[in-house]
């Protein structure tokens, strides 16, 4: 009994709790902010936005030199 | 970001309250049920069930039953249930309050079994049923419960549990059909399925 | 690639990176996204983060590979059993009741959820830019994970599982389960802490919402109803909030980050409208978590909760719907795509189903609607549009994608993509067609008191030998799949240097290679 309140107890201070915390992050750190610049973090910079990058990976980039332009 | 209290209130609240409302609030309405006393007699709805009953629960569990037949009852004229003779009333939370786990079901590959003991109260049928639902219900699709019986040797007097199959599924002379202890507290359980006792709270159309 | 670091890169034994280390840290005001500007550094980390994740993935995959094929044969056996009762009947373990389930815990606990997993991991450090920490432990979790879901099966096919729908796995591997998934959780949770990329993208806000969802979900269903146990109709309420959110806030946002990254990935063009995707992961943590009472309607609860229930579903169209704008649009003018693709064809096909289940699901939940169809065959293919036609077909395309960048091997063969596709395609369509028809003459048929039940019981069979012939057509992809799997991992098959596609690769290259043409097409 006790223990079923206190699931319900935590649980909702838990979910409720941690998307509090959450979204003041978000706010807090400008996540909520500049979406369009969002939108592109996931390209990296040998990856030019606009085109198709689904491609055999290559091979590992050499140390020197070479990067390949695929991946 | 002035009303950033309000709106983190606002966000607590309302993600706790799904919370809230979808488990706690049905626990506190229906977690403390008591059962109802019955009119005109000492003894009360529902009871727990009986010990034999209760381990065919058990069998019921292991079968997966639950999967083709649900133990519900919707209310009038809502589906069709009472009109095809499934029960007198819907079935209300009371009817569950001993039900651990609840055995509700989703699906009606096979009928409801809500009221199973008092629309088919023989306990043959049930044995011919379960041990293949052809014989009582040509057409059924529902598996066979063989393993819940026993083939055996007839040793003297014929035993007084044998199923009387007929001739199409009768075993090789000499031989007869016996139910394990499974499949006595299976059709046990089956028996006491009963729902039809009037409650307060759900009218008898 | 010379021979060596084949060698090298097919080794598990390969050094896997301990503890990962930031890659170019990022400056710790968000917002300001950090680039690399040289692209040959960008290019090489890329590298870097995906070796590390190479080992625990792989290992998840494989585990993942093989549920499919199980659960696929725990399907067909359920699907045959439904109309040809007789087919492999008398033994105990192998009845309908019990199969059923193992086949639902396979596929959901086995082939989904750690697929899932790995696919979230490689996220997690792809978005993150920072290798992936703890890849031992995390080889450790994947096997204490699929250790847990044999038991579990095995336990149901013995007769020992809970008939609780969606956790049957009898009382001893829940604590198993949870276990792998705190390492997971744990790895997630660090590997973001040393991101070199300041930017959190929508695709990690899922995959937070679903690490932390599920482990509270799971926990709480099973100490409410199994080691706990509360009594009665609130337990119905329980299974189905479980059962309903372990859908949306497990399955689905997985499902969803991987479609986010992999889309404007492939294309190489950014999400349509990224406010949009914030505003749908909002919308679907809020409302989602009110809906689960919709399997209840007509049943023994509350009245006021189903009906809170219904408006919920109905509130589903927003994030939904915002999901919907926002691929489509992504797409627009890509389309030709399509036919080249696999990572592309078989995700944007998770994608459109993601959008046509739901809005059945919204629907469906309607009282007039639900009258008909709910205990019907109509609601299995709901469900199979959502974990098959969604989930699990997005799965795939996100394994088409991370497959290659960790086994440094391409796909052996587009032929057996083919078939995968229109295997699994093709079978999903005629399962959804056969069960939803089916269903609805089902529930109209049991709507009318007039009709005995076993004239419905016959009437079904035909819809039910229809599902079947789907589950060959699946399962047969399904083959295709492990052995393309098989073949990936073990480097067998020709070594190729160019991406497998499904059509001519010289129109693939010309289409591609004139950006404009299809750039600037409508709605950019
Ligand atoms: C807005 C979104 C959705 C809504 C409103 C919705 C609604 C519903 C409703 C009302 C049912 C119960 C049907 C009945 O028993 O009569 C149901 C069942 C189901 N839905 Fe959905 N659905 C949605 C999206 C999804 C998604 C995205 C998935 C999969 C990833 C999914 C998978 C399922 C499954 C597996 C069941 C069957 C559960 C069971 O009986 O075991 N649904 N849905
Ligand atoms: C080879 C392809 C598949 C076939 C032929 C198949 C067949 C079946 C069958 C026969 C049932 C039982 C339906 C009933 O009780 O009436 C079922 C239920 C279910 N299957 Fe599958 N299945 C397949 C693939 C999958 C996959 C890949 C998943 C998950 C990722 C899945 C998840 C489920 C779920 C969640 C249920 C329960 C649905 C409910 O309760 O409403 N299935 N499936």
């Amino acid at each position: 009994m006790t223990l079923n309140y206190i699931v319900f107890a935590a649980s909702a201070l838990l979910f409720g709790g941690s998307a509090v915390v959450a979204l003041a992050w978000a706010m807090r750190k400008g996540q909520l902010e500049n979406f369009q610049r969002g939108a592109t973090s996931i390209f990296d910079a040998d990856e030019p936005i606009g085109r198709v990058t689904d491609s055999f990976p290559g091979q590992k980039p050499k140390p020197a030199g070479g990067a390949t332009k695929r991946s | 970001m002035n009303h950033a209290a309000t709106i983190f209130v606002g966000v607590m609240l309302t993600f706790a309250s799904a919370w809230l409302g979808l488990v706690f609030l049905p626990y506190v309405q229906l977690g403390n049920i008591e059962p109802a006393a019955i009119e005109g007699s000492t003894d009360a709805y529902p009871k727990p069930l009986g010990g034999l009953a209760a381990r065919g629960r058990g069998v019921y569990i292991a079968g997966g039953c639950v999967y083709c037949h649900t133990q519900q009852i919707r209310p009038e004229g809502f589906g069709a249930d009472i009109e095809r003779g499934w029960g007198p009333r819907r079935t209300v939370a009371r009817d569950y309050m001993y039900d651990r786990p609840h055995l509700m079901g989703t699906n009606r590959t096979g009928p409801d079994l809500a009221n199973i003991g008092a629309r088919q109260p023989s306990s043959k049928w049930h044995h011919l049923h379960l041990y293949n639902p052809r014989i009582t219900s040509p057409g059924s699709v529902m598996p066979s419960f063989r393993y819940l019986y026993e083939k055996r040797k007839i040793t003297g007097e014929r035993s007084r549990l044998a199923l009387e199959l007929p001739e199409e599924w009768k075993p090789e002379s000499g031989y007869e059909i016996v139910p394990t202890d499974e499949a006595l507290a299976l059709v046990a359980y089956l028996q006491a399925l009963d729902h039809t006792t009037p409650l307060k709270e759900a009218e008898t159309p | 690639m010379s021979d060596t670091r084949r060698e090298k890169s097919s080794s598990p034994a390969s050094p896997a990176p301990r503890g990962g280390k930031a890659i170019g840290r990022a400056s710790d005001r968000g917002g300001s996204v950090e680039r690399p500007i040289d692209p040959e550094r960008a290019a090489r980390r890329r590298f870097r983060v995906d070796e590390s994740t190479r080992v625990p993935v792989l290992t998840f995959f494989t585990g993942g590979a093989f549920w499919l094929l199980a659960g696929s044969i725990l399907a067909l056996l359920a699907s045959i059993k439904l109309h040809t009762p007789e087919f492999l009947d008398g033994a105990s373990w192998l009845t309908f009741g019990r199969v059923r389930p193992a086949h639902l815990n396979t596929m959901i606990y086995g082939w989904a959820s750690p697929t899932g997993i790995g696919v979230i991991l490689w996220l997690t450090a792809r978005l993150a830019k920072a290798e992936l920490r703890f890849p031992r432990l995390l080889v450790a979790a994947a096997v204490v994970w699929n250790v847990a879901v044999l038991w579990g099966t095995i336990g149901i096919l013995r007769g020992e599982g809970t008939s609780i729908e969606w956790i049957e796995f009898p009382p001893y591997v829940p604590p198993l389960l949870v276990l792998a998934f705190s390492i997971v959780a744990l790895s997630v949770a660090t590997t973001f802490h040393d991101r070199g990329e300041a930017h959190v993208y929508v695709s990690q806000w899922y995959i937070f919402g679903a690490i932390f969802w599920f482990p509270w979900l799971y926990t709480v269903v099973e100490l409410l109803m199994v080691y706990r146990p509360m009594a009665g109709s609130p337990q119905a309420s329980v299974n189905w909030w479980f059962a309903h959110n372990v859908l949306g806030l497990w399955l689905t946002p997985i499902g969803l980050a991987t479609i986010y990254y992999l889309i404007p990935k492939v294309l190489g063009r950014p999400v349509h409208s990224y406010y949009l995707s914030i505003v749908g992961f909002w919308s679907l943590a809020l409302f989602y978590n009110w809906a689960g009472a919709h399997h209840l309607i007509g049943g023994p609860v509350p009245a006021w909760l189903v009906t809170v229930s219904i408006v919920a579903s109905m509130m589903m169209l927003i994030p939904v719907g915002t999901v919907a704008i926002n691929h489509h649009f992504t797409m627009v003018g890509r389309f030709a795509i399509l036919k080249y693709s696999p990572t592309l064809r078989f995700i944007v096909f998770g994608a459109m189903s993601y959008t046509a289940v739901s809005v059945q699901g919204s629907f469906q939940s309607l009282r007039d609607w639900n009258e008909v169809t709910h205990f019907t065959h109509y609601t299995i293919a709901h469900a199979h549009l959502g974990v098959y036609s969604f989930f699990t077909m997005t799965m795939f395309g996100a394994l088409y994608y991370i497959m290659p960048r960790l086994t440094r091997w391409e796909w052996a063969s587009a032929r057996l993509i083919r078939v995968h596709f229109w295997g699994t395609a093709g079978g999903m369509a005629i399962y959804w067609i056969g069960l939803t028809w089916g269903g609805v003459l089902q529930g109209a048929a049991m709507n009318d008191p007039k009709v005995p039940f076993l004239d419905i019981v016959k009437m079904m069979i035909p819809y039910l030998w229809s599902r079947s012939l789907a589950g060959v057509l699946m399962t047969t992809g399904h083959v295709a799949f492990a052995a393309l799997f098989t073949m990936n991992m073990l480097h067998l098959g020709k070594r190729r240097y160019e991406p497998t596609l499904l059509d001519d690769p010289r129109e693939y290259a010309r289409l591609i290679a004139s950006p404009p043409a299809w750039e600037e097409t409508p709605a950019s």
